[in-house]
């Protein structure tokens, strides 16, 4: 599980699904002022909260199951009466199994968790009487199992000696448990047998340099389906499972490709064995005939359904399952997500909107206002690349078109090139390319082996790039310097945390974010920036513009007499300033209050046009259809 | 799974009052399961982000001093848990005890999972070294 979040986080804004964060422990910490912990739960669960429901084989809408909330993994048991699903609880920062009953939409809470452990990856027994469970207890990880009525103390049926794991399947013979653990040196499946006298210990089914994952058996568990991006992308495999081989052993036959266009997991097998369910590539609910008696046999995948567009982008392996008689589809269908790039001017006016409704985040405008910069999710092919739209006329141009996601897009100071982060391998890296996506791509950085980053500003005279990670780092981008041998300086490392530098226009200034006089409430700050020295602020101390908080959006008008920013009431602020001699601020005043948390990161957006009378945000299209 | 996936520092912007930057995806750096448990005097504290560092001399099976560099979760962290910088550094030139998943390079360095410091108190890095 653990393995898990690591790997995201390489790939920071990577995904688009979720809007906001849902907690998870060790991971995001909350405020602990109670009034702003309270506020901040709250727009998590708005902006997250799902709801349970079911699909028949045509895609066709069943039933839902009990109100929103934050479910995670949904399992639905064997007779398909009741739904094993993950729940966080905030303000604990526990995740916790619970046991929801279809026809009534009654939790039971399985597992009770002590502060910042969890339980999760929730697989069934084969009679539906338990739910084994991943959980973390005293600083480890276990393979647990409990009653499914909650009834009885949970039973520790293995503890992993180290690495995180995801339980992903109890065989339908009752025999075995099998989980997967994967980082970025590869991966490896794993088979705990349940029926073995003493100590269990687990069977490594196979090891690999890739990432592998998913394993689930067939139903007379001499097969395992998982999914491996050996091939360069996610695909669904099926190989042969012996207890009795070596863990090297070569495979008896196979492995089997099964899916053919991408398979992004959720690889179940019907309990007669003849069909094996899978979630392609652009997530639509494929099935496959199969036969394992005596070879294993596949035929060719075809399309049960595409679950609805507008809940597209937030359904994946962790959301969403099939019946073990492959008759219904529980899906964790998330708060719609299309997105209308909307401009307003300051008194909330609405002046224009930037092409059709799509799957948009953090909208940049270019620097001649003419432009929108933005994060664009493909629902067809599941892709997140960078697009450009011109105002004036709605027709967006794809600045890449690839398969590894690209995010936190920022214009050149000449509105030419847009600069982006992607992460390839091992290393996250910030790119280039022309605006309107013709060219090679050029990178310009790569960071450290597994290390994320936010890129939030180009400087005006193009020298500089700037992005956080906690630490404030500064990249100069000397011509005569390769790309691989460019180094980030530290511009501002301390014990609290500094985000989202913005240059102001004459680049003698550095606008952030940091929560150095209370951690649990960022502020807008300034400090010198000096060209010849960017390894370190300039002499002075820093000069606090915002007064109650500040989320992002941090903006230099052209001129540098006023900058913007967002607080964590979603209010846009003005404040005017000064940089000659010295920087100076008034007092912030409210633009405008937007409706309530939008998706994306705003300490990554620079929405303001450079006269300051228009800001682009990518609001809500509910029931509008995807372009 | 993929909703964890989705819980990212990048839209954790919500949160950024107290984020836990990762700055590094810890394995690619160190291996869970090669752990290491070491006693000895506690000799640094960086206390800053995007993680804490701190550096244990110990003596391993003879007078040889081994120098160890534990890095830990960042220090928003800490201060959710109640631990200050000052819990850490009082413990200066004392002994200290620390688990830790060991560097894939075979240095002297690992990713600090628990630290029992001279007056017993126990300070977790979990669940996000674990």
């Amino acid at each position: 599980m653990k393995n898990s979040y690591r790997i995201s986080i390489t790939t920071a804004a990577v995904v688009f699904a979720a809007l906001l964060p849902a907690a998870v422990p060790g991971e995001a910490q909350l405020p602990r002022d109670p009034a702003e912990r309270a506020k901040v739960i709250a727009q998590i669960f708005e902006a997250n909260a799902r709801q349970l429901t079911l699909f028949d084989r045509q895609g066709k809408v069943v039933s839902v199951i009990g109100p929103r909330d934050l479910y995670n993994q949904p399992v639905q048991s064997p007779d398909r009466k009741r739904v094993a699903v993950i729940k966080p609880d905030l303000d604990k920062e526990t995740n916790d199994l619970w046991v929801l009953d279809v026809a009534t939409g009654k939790g039971t809470q399985i597992t009770f968790s002590q502060s910042r452990e969890s339980a999760s990856a929730p697989a069934w027994s084969p009679d539906g009487s338990q739910v084994a469970y991943v959980a973390l207890r005293g600083g480890r990880f276990g393979l647990y199992r409990k009653a499914s009525d909650g009834d009885g103390p949970e039973e520790l049926l293995y503890q992993s000696p180290g690495a995180p794991m995801t339980l992903t399947d109890w065989s339908m013979d009752g025999r075995f448990l099998s989980y997967f653990s994967t980082d970025l040196s590869g991966g490896a499946l794993y088979v705990l047998p349940l029926d073995a006298a003493g100590e269990r210990k687990p069977i490594e089914v196979f090891k690999s340099p890739s990432q592998v994952q998913g394993p689930r058996f067939s139903a007379d568990s001499r097969f395992i389906s998982y999914v491996s991006n050996q091939s360069g992308r996610n695909e669904v495999y099926v190989r042969p499972f012996d207890p009795a081989a070596s863990a090297n052993a070569a495979p008896a036959a196979g492995p089997w490709q099964i899916s053919d266009q991408g398979g992004q997991g959720m690889a179940f097998w019907r309990r007669d064995g003849k069909e094996l369910y899978y979630l392609a590539a652009d997530r639509g609910v494929m099935a496959v005939d199969v036969g394992t008696a005596p070879a294993f046999q596949f035929g060719k995948p075809k399309l049960l359904f595409r679950p609805p567009e507008a809940a597209l982008t937030g359904v994946a392996p962790g959301t969403a399952s099939i019946s073990r008689d492959g008759a219904r589809v529980v899906i964790a269908v998330h708060p719609p997500q299309l997105r209308q790039n909307t401009a307003f001017d300051r008194q909330e006016k609405v002046v224009s909107t930037a092409g059709q409704p799509g799957f948009y985040l953090q909208p940049g405008l270019s620097p001649d206002g003419k432009r929108v910069v933005v994060m664009r999710n493909d629902p067809q092919t599941a892709n997140q690349d960078i697009w450009t739209i011109d105002l004036a006329t709605g027709k967006g141009t794809p600045v890449t078109n690839d398969t590894p996601p690209e995010n936190a897009p920022i214009w050149s100071p000449d509105g030419t090139q847009v600069a982006y982060v992607s992460t390839r391998g091992n290393y996250a890296g910030i790119y280039r390319k022309a605006w309107d996506g013709t060219g090679d791509e050029e990178l310009l950085f790569r960071y450290t082996p597994g290390a994320g980053m936010v890129l939030t500003d180009w400087s005006p005279d193009g020298k500089f790039l700037t992005f956080y990670t906690g630490v404030l780092l500064v990249v100069p981008l000397r011509a005569d310097e390769k790309p691989l041998d460019r180094k980030a300086m530290e511009w501002l490392r301390e014990d609290y945390d500094v985000t989202q530098g913005r240059f102001s226009p004459d680049g003698r200034f550095l606008a952030f974010l940091s929560n150095e006089a209370d951690a649990d409430k960022p502020q807008v700050s300034v400090r010198p920036f000096d060209a010849s020295k960017p390894e370190a602020p300039g002499p002075g101390p820093a000069v606090q513009v915002s007064k109650n908080g500040a989320l992002g959006m941090i903006f230099w008008r052209q001129d540098g007499k006023e900058m913007y920013f967002l607080t964590r009431d979603w209010e846009v602020m003005a404040v005017d300033v000064t940089t000659t001699p010295t920087f100076q601020a008034g007092t912030p005043k409210l633009l405008f209050k937007l409706p309530g948390p939008l998706p994306g990161n705003p300490a990554q957006w620079k929405n303001v046009s450079p006269d300051g009378q228009r800001f682009i945000f990518a609001m809500p299209a509910t029931g509008a259809s995807v372009r | 799974m993929s909703l964890r996936i989705g819980a990212f520092i990048a839209l954790a912007a919500i949160l950024v009052a107290g984020s836990a930057w990762a700055h590094h995806n810890m394995s690619a750096l160190f291996d869970f399961n090669d752990r290491v448990t070491l006693t000895g005097t506690l000799t640094k504290v960086d206390w800053r982000n995007p993680h804490i560092e701190l550096v244990v001399d110990t003596k391993s099976g003879g007078d040889q001093v081994q120098t160890w560099s534990f890095e830990g979760p960042p220090p928003s962290f800490f201060r959710a848990r109640d631990i200050n910088k000052s819990d850490i550094e009082s413990a200066l030139g004392k002994t200290v005890t620390a688990e830790a998943s060991r560097a894939r390079d075979g240095s002297h360095s690992g990713l600090l999972r628990v630290m029992t410091l001279p007056d017993g108190k126990v300070v977790s890095a979990c669940p996000q070294n674990c």
